[in-house]
């Protein structure tokens, strides 16, 4: 049924990773996609690799997890190798059949463009897991704060952006109720949902959707009143309750990855770049 | 007549998964046409989980629901069918309401029984008169109506199906007493006019000795108690273990038993008490 779908796949575990503050992880995600695409041969790749695996490891999420986030990709992993295998016209010929023709440096260019997505793929899961959404959500809030100079003249704040993404965060497995009930209700009416063309299946969701929206007007406008008793008026003099504070912690993830960083570059010169 | 059988219903939510639990444990019980069966439980007793296996919304984990002696969830088609013959009508119905006028609104259920417009029209002119609006509503827009007259309005949605049983989940949540007492005489009406079966979900004790034949008491997913209104409420102590309260004025006549005055019956609302009170003041008794 609807409500099995999972949305926010944060897990509670206790460990460095869970610790972190939310800026140091968002930070160092964005640092490590862009490093990845620095990799230029299987040495510093590797070196990549095992960074992933052991954040992995020290994460104390379940590899099952990640197994799973990774699943639905991976037939884009396959196509985009296989697509490299058959294109790829560089390096000497190792097999040769009919029409086609494969070449060793276009094995090497799959392999690694396969490691480098997998990569990519653990790291952003690793973000999620180890991070509540609201914590991610103030991390980002705080990390965009001196876009508020820009935005003075305005009344818009970074805040308003931030507070905006944690609500909708919070009301999403509110409204998946919502929608089974709803749906529940017009079934109940003989309601047609599993069956017929396109265009009547697009049809059949009228009596669903129509309730929704008017509910979720309804819900804004209880919590937007909610929100004024509670005397909420956005950004500016706002303070908070719990601080996030770089710690001890922060600094010593910041330097290990500031050494893995200069690794990167000192194997990419030393070894022949595999693409 | 059975109109409606359960036969060891069980149903348990998540199964195979870290969160699974038991909702119904082995439900069996019988409905006979043309009753109106009050269904009582506790928060989280089972009772939700029990109607929405009527109509085959849920599917049982095991044991069977018969609607005149046949399985409903034997083929997609029985279950459709069943669909049209058990109407059940959700808690807080008026948020299931999306057409643009309050006709097109309750001809929604009918139309999905691909009936002919003139009965369609036939049921709307009906139905509307059933829960006591008037005929000039069925040209407004069902969201500019009062939340009484929404509820109303959804519950005529579901009537307008003609179902041989109509289930009602907590008709009244949230409304006020005179909103209470409307549902409860439009529901009582409907059923004298048509004959046809009600079932009502209701926690509250008061409402359902008001207005059912039958009481059907659910306790951690199992019938706890099934019978007459007098059967199950002088179970009081019982009743109380599982979290619900027999009404104050039956309390009340129950200690006045027990001390020995010569009550007849039961007594469950206050016009009852007030009767017997002056009964009792005729026969010379000194109160």
């Amino acid at each position: 049924m609807i409500k099995d779908i999972t949305i926010g796949q944060y897990y509670k575990a206790e460990s460095v990773l869970h610790k972190c503050d939310p800026r140091t992880k968002l930070l160092l995600t964005i640092a490590f996609v862009v490093v990845i695409f620095l990799c230029k041969n299987f040495y510093s790749l590797a070196l990549m690799a095992a960074l992933t695996v052991i954040a992995m490891l020290i994460s104390k999420v379940p590899v099952k997890m990640f197994l799973k986030s990774m699943k639905p990709i991976l037939p884009l992993i396959l196509l985009t190798a296989v697509l490299n295998i058959f294109y790829n016209t560089g390096g000497e010929i190792l097999l040769s059949f009919w029409k086609i023709t494969i070449r060793d440096k276009a094995v090497f260019t799959a392999i690694f463009i396969a490691i480098r997505i997998f990569c990519l793929i653990i790291v952003s899961s690793l973000l999620t897991y180890t991070t509540t959404p609201t914590m991610l959500t103030d991390g980002i809030e705080k990390l965009l704060k001196p876009l508020d100079f820009i935005l003075k003249p305005t009344s818009f704040r970074v805040h308003t952006l931030a507070m905006m993404m944690t609500l909708a965060l919070r009301f999403i497995p509110t409204l998946i109720e919502e929608i089974d009930k709803i749906m529940n209700a017009q079934k109940a009416r003989g309601a047609d949902l599993e069956s017929g063309s396109i265009m009547q299946r697009a049809k059949a969701l009228i009596p669903i959707i129509i309730p929704l929206f008017v509910s979720s007007f309804r819900r804004a406008y209880e919590l937007a009143f909610a929100m004024d008793c509670r005397c909420y008026t956005g950004g500016d003099g706002r303070t908070r309750m719990k601080q996030m504070r770089f710690t001890y912690r922060d600094l010593l993830v910041f330097f290990v990855f500031a050494l893995i960083f200069a690794g990167i570059i000192v194997l990419n010169i030393k070894f022949l770049p595999v693409i | 007549m059975n109109v409606l059988s359960v036969r060891g219903l069980t149903h348990v939510y998540g199964q195979g998964t870290s969160s699974e639990a038991v909702a119904l444990n082995n439900c069996s019980f019988d409905i006979e046409k043309g009753e109106l069966v009050g269904i009582i439980g506790h928060t989280g007793s089972g009772k939700s989980t029990l109607i929405q296996h009527f109509n085959g919304l849920l599917k049982p984990t095991s044991g069977q629901v018969l609607l005149n002696g046949k399985d409903i969830n034997e083929s997609k088609e029985s279950i459709v069918q069943s669909r049209f013959k058990i109407g059940l009508c959700f808690q807080y119905p008026e948020y299931q309401l999306f057409e643009e006028t309050v006709a097109k609104d309750i001809a929604f259920g009918p139309k999905n029984m691909k009936l002919d417009e003139k009965e369609i029209n036939r049921r709307v002119l009906q139905c509307i008169e059933y829960v006591g609006l008037d005929k000039s509503y069925l040209d407004k827009s069902p969201f500019d109506l009062s939340g009484g007259e929404k509820r109303r309005v959804a519950i005529a949605g579901v009537m307008a199906m003609e179902p041989e049983i109509l289930v009602l989940d907590e008709p009244t949540a949230g409304l006020d007493p005179k909103g209470r007492d409307t549902i409860f005489g439009l529901i009582r009406e409907y059923r004298e006019k048509t004959g046809s079966t009600v079932i009502v979900v209701s926690h509250s004790m008061e409402d359902v000795a008001k207005l059912a034949t039958k009481a059907l008491v659910m306790n951690k997913g199992t019938v706890a108690m099934y019978g007459s209104i007098d059967d199950v409420y002088s179970r009081a102590d019982e009743l109380v273990t599982m979290g619900l309260n027999v009404p104050q004025i039956t309390r009340i006549f129950m200690k006045l038993k027990a001390e020995g005055l010569p009550i007849c019956g039961n007594i469950y609302t206050v016009e009852q008490g007030v009767n017997e009170i002056i009964r009792l003041k005729k026969e010379g008794y000194s109160l």
